[in-house]
């Protein structure tokens, strides 16, 4: 009996066949990205560091990360920087060479930083330009304050603004949002400890994509080619099944994932990454029909990765993940990104025609009517416009993001959903 | 002989076109009616003009063709959050030596109330006249009276210039003039508050689909207006992002279940989204749907309250509060309203004499555009159809409509 199945962990890839020399780094910085970071579980990739970063450093101490920075001790003598996103990213730039040395050789960041403090706010847009600058492919996972902590959340926004600059996709993660996770009765904790986990599970899914061969195998080259530009929206989902139904299941949670459903989540992807890991027992047959569905849910471009792994340990369970990406930064032509599409459906052949089911079409077609993708269809008809200032500018807002201006009164956007303002939970 | 008379709404999820014929006692018959969906519009502005065009074109098609008619200039209703009213008050000595009020001391009156120009960019919409003040008494018609002072003020409601012009080349690309443009929210409160409504003070709120827009009248006179831009598709936008499911599911689920105050009887029970148990089909908590729901509008209330606050006074409101529009016609509106409020409010009837199947709360407005075009709202002493012309051909060279002129 192998170690892993005495004690069965979220990820039980052998650590044998990992693949050498790609590295990754896991980064948190400030008080919620320390504490996501902690909560990550997945030990056994050899090329994963975590490297926790904090001015605070009795935070630090708590941490249980491989590697720690303690930075801006001149300026707040080893404690918070009590809110000053400002001051942070001064104590930041003060440390840049620092944090190129830990950046040298990472091909792959993930960043995870609360918005809402003064830390991760001022930090994790500075770090994003080195690693970037470094020449790594960064993804943000970035939890933000609650609407009603009115002058936080629009800190966290400037921030986040900032971020975006800098990192190929940015997933925010709204605390108004994290409290419709979980279950009708679930308190706030266990909500957010639920979304943690499934960060965790998004991150780990893609680290097996790039670290281990799978059946549907792609690799670091392709995700970079996906997610090569800077990308304004993102959507980020997560969905598991079990049983024999585990697949159908599993997408059945994904479309209904709560992450999926926030204002600021895009509806569509022009790059798009599908993972899917399941038992032995998972068909080709429902692969294929399940990444068709989801293309066409959310409307992929045509930078899509689509991986399949199989895991032994899983046995019927199935686990989904996407992550996409829209309004991409224009600048690379076209061609240099095709051949990955291209790839791509040479691994499922005959995937337009598969089989969808009767609720998908109607789905889609009711979906093209009524929501129109309007920033998004013209950004495809224009290819080459920088669409640089919109993509700061302009949130998805439920059905009213294609509007322009935003409907502020008092401080508060009216178009986001009144419940998620309000932290209401609505149990479904 | 009788006169023709039209009325358009450009609403967020209709148009609505309507012609009345006013036969020579004064009496109004509405010979033809259409609505069109409107995907032109959003939150009660425009943001596609060709598709907005379209819909108010065949929505004026269908009403002409259903009357037997035409019809060559409208009243145009007028929304949007862009819409500001003030208050802009005038006065004048009189003039003459025996201290009798004359005409010309009330336009003298009205021309320094009306002398503050709106801001760059902007054009004033309507001018709604307040109570007159003679040596500080409210008098209906002061002319004739003695006094040495007139005071009158105009609640008058400027809007962006853009929104304003697109609006009216809704109207002349289909060759009509507009007559007036009229405050939304003004034209169904003419419909749904009666003269005794008015004089007692109540607010009316007219619930649509983009925006919810208020008038709140004291001794007969508006007090306040203004446009607050939540509506009926703010609850559908909700219900889909909450129960994660699409737009037109949402609107149906709304439109078949919603209900703004949560019911004992729902708990434990639940809906089906598309109805047919399809796969794909999935149930869905009652008390989810009202949650939803009673959120957006207990917010919408809140919103009200905080704009009309120290307004709202008992002994000028005796007329209750009147809740109108599509979206009044959730259940449990009117409670979340009185409680949040603080006043009894109500669901608005139309007057007797209305057809039935024009009596709908989202008719209010286009209703009201021809009863208020009707009303005689010049300064007393004057002929209505004077101060009409005069003001329009102002606005018209405003807004750049002159050569018509």
């Amino acid at each position: 009996m192998s170690q892993d199945n005495l004690f069965p962990q979220e990820t039980n890839f052998s650590p044998e066949n990992e693949i050498p020399g790609i590295r990754a780094k896991i980064i948190g910085i400030g008080g919620a990205g320390l504490s996501l970071v902690d909560g990550l579980r997945f030990d056994n990739f050899q090329s994963v560091e975590h490297l926790a970063v904090d001015v605070d450093s009795r935070a630090l101490s708590d941490s249980i990360a491989g590697e720690k920075l303690a930075f801006g001790r001149r300026h707040t003598r080893g404690m918070g920087t009590g809110g000053e996103h400002t001051l942070a990213r001064k104590a930041m730039e003060e440390e840049k060479d620092v944090i190129r040395k830990k950046l040298e050789g990472v091909d792959l960041v993930f960043l995870l930083a609360g918005l809402g403090g003064g830390t991760g706010g001022g930090a994790a847009p500075v770090i994003a330009r080195l690693a970037r600058e470094a020449g790594a492919l960064v993804f943000a996972f970035t939890p933000l304050p609650f609407s009603w902590e009115k002058s936080r959340h629009s800190m966290a926004e400037e921030c986040l603004a900032d971020l975006r600059k800098f990192a190929n996709a940015v997933v925010p993660l709204p605390n108004d949002s994290l409290l419709q996770m979980g279950g009708a009765d679930a308190t706030a904790l266990e909500c957010f400890a639920e979304a943690g986990r499934n960060v965790s599970k998004g991150i780990s899914a893609i680290c097996s994509l790039v670290f281990r061969r799978g059946m549907i195998d792609v690799d670091f080259v392709h995700l970079r080619k996906a997610f090569n530009r800077r990308a304004g929206r993102t959507l980020f989902g997560y969905g598991e099944g079990d049983g024999e139904d585990a697949i159908r299941q599993a997408v059945r949670e994904l479309l209904l994932c709560p992450m999926l459903h926030l204002p600021d989540v895009s509806k569509a992807a022009d790059a798009l990454l599908i993972l899917i890991t399941g038992g032995t027992g998972m068909g080709m047959a429902a692969l294929q029909q399940v990444s068709s569905e989801i293309r066409e849910e959310f409307k992929a471009g045509e930078h899509i990765v689509f991986g399949a792994h199989v895991d032994e340990n899983m046995g019927n369970r199935v686990q989904i993940t996407v992550l996409g990406a829209t309004d991409l930064e224009a600048g690379i032509p076209t061609a240099d990104v095709a051949p990955t599409a291209k790839e791509v459906i040479a691994v499922l052949p005959k995937s337009k025609v598969a089989h969808t089911s009767k609720l998908a079409k109607e789905k889609k077609g009711s979906k093209l009517k009524t929501v129109p993708a309007a920033p998004r269809n013209k950004k495809k008809d224009d290819l080459d416009q920088n669409t640089f200032e919109f993509m700061e500018a302009e949130n998805q807002r439920g059905i009213f993001g294609d509007l322009p201006s935003r409907n502020i009164y008092a401080g508060e956007d009216l178009d986001v959903p009144a419940y998620l303002r309000r932290g209401v939970k609505i149990s479904i | 002989m009788s006169k023709i008379i039209g009325a358009v709404e450009i609403g967020t999820s209709k148009a609505k076109a309507l012609i009345g014929e006013v036969a020579e006692n004064g009496s109004l018959n509405v010979v033809g009616m259409a609505s069109r969906p409107n995907e032109g519009m959003r939150k009660g502005e425009i943001v596609d003009f060709r598709k907005a065009a379209a819909a108010v074109h065949s929505a004026l098609e269908d009403a002409e063709k259903m009357s037997g008619t035409t019809v060559d200039e409208v009243y145009l209703a007028q929304t949007g959050s862009h819409l500001k009213g003030h208050m802009l008050r005038g006065s004048a000595s009189v003039a003459s030596s025996d201290n009798r009020v004359d005409v010309a001391d009330l336009q003298r009156a009205a021309e320094e109330a009306k002398r503050r120009k709106p801001d760059d960019g902007r054009t004033y919409v309507h001018h709604v006249r307040t109570p007159i003040l003679l040596d500080g008494r409210i008098v209906q018609d002061p002319v004739g009276m003695f006094g040495s002072k007139v005071d009158l003020g105009y609640w008058s409601i400027d809007g962006d210039d853009q929104a304003i012009k697109q609006a009216l080349h809704v109207i002349s690309n289909y060759s009509l003039e507009v007559k007036d443009l009229i405050l939304s929210s003004i034209a169904s409160s003419t419909m749904m508050a009666g003269p005794d409504l008015r004089r007692a003070g109540t607010l009316v709120i007219d619930m649509g689909a983009g925006v919810t827009d208020f008038a709140l009248y004291r001794q007969g006179f508006v007090a306040c207006t203004g446009v607050i831009p939540v509506g009926g598709d703010h609850v559908t936008g909700d219900l889909s992002m909450g129960l994660r499911v699409l737009e037109p599911y949402a609107e149906k689920l709304k439109i078949e279940h919603g209900k703004a105050i949560s019911d004992p009887m729902d708990e434990g029970e639940d809906v089906w989204i598309i109805g047919n148990k399809t796969i794909g089909d999935r149930s869905i908590p009652r008390k989810a749907i009202t949650d939803v729901i009673h959120v957006r509008i207990a917010e919408l209330f809140e919103i009200l309250s905080k704009e009309l606050e120290g307004l709202l006074d008992p002994d000028e409101l005796k007329g209750g509060i009147l809740l109108t529009g599509g979206a009044s016609l959730l259940p449990g509106v009117e409670q979340i309203a009185s409680k949040i409020l603080g006043f009894t409010a109500r669901r608005a009837s139309f007057p007797t004499g209305i057809d039935s199947e024009l009596a709908q709360p989202e008719n209010a407005t286009v209703l009201g555009l021809l009863h208020y075009g009707l009303e005689d709202h010049g300064l007393p002493g004057r002929k209505k159809e004077e101060v009409e012309a005069g003001f329009l051909g102002k606005f018209r060279k405003m807004v750049g409509l002159g050569a018509q002129s």
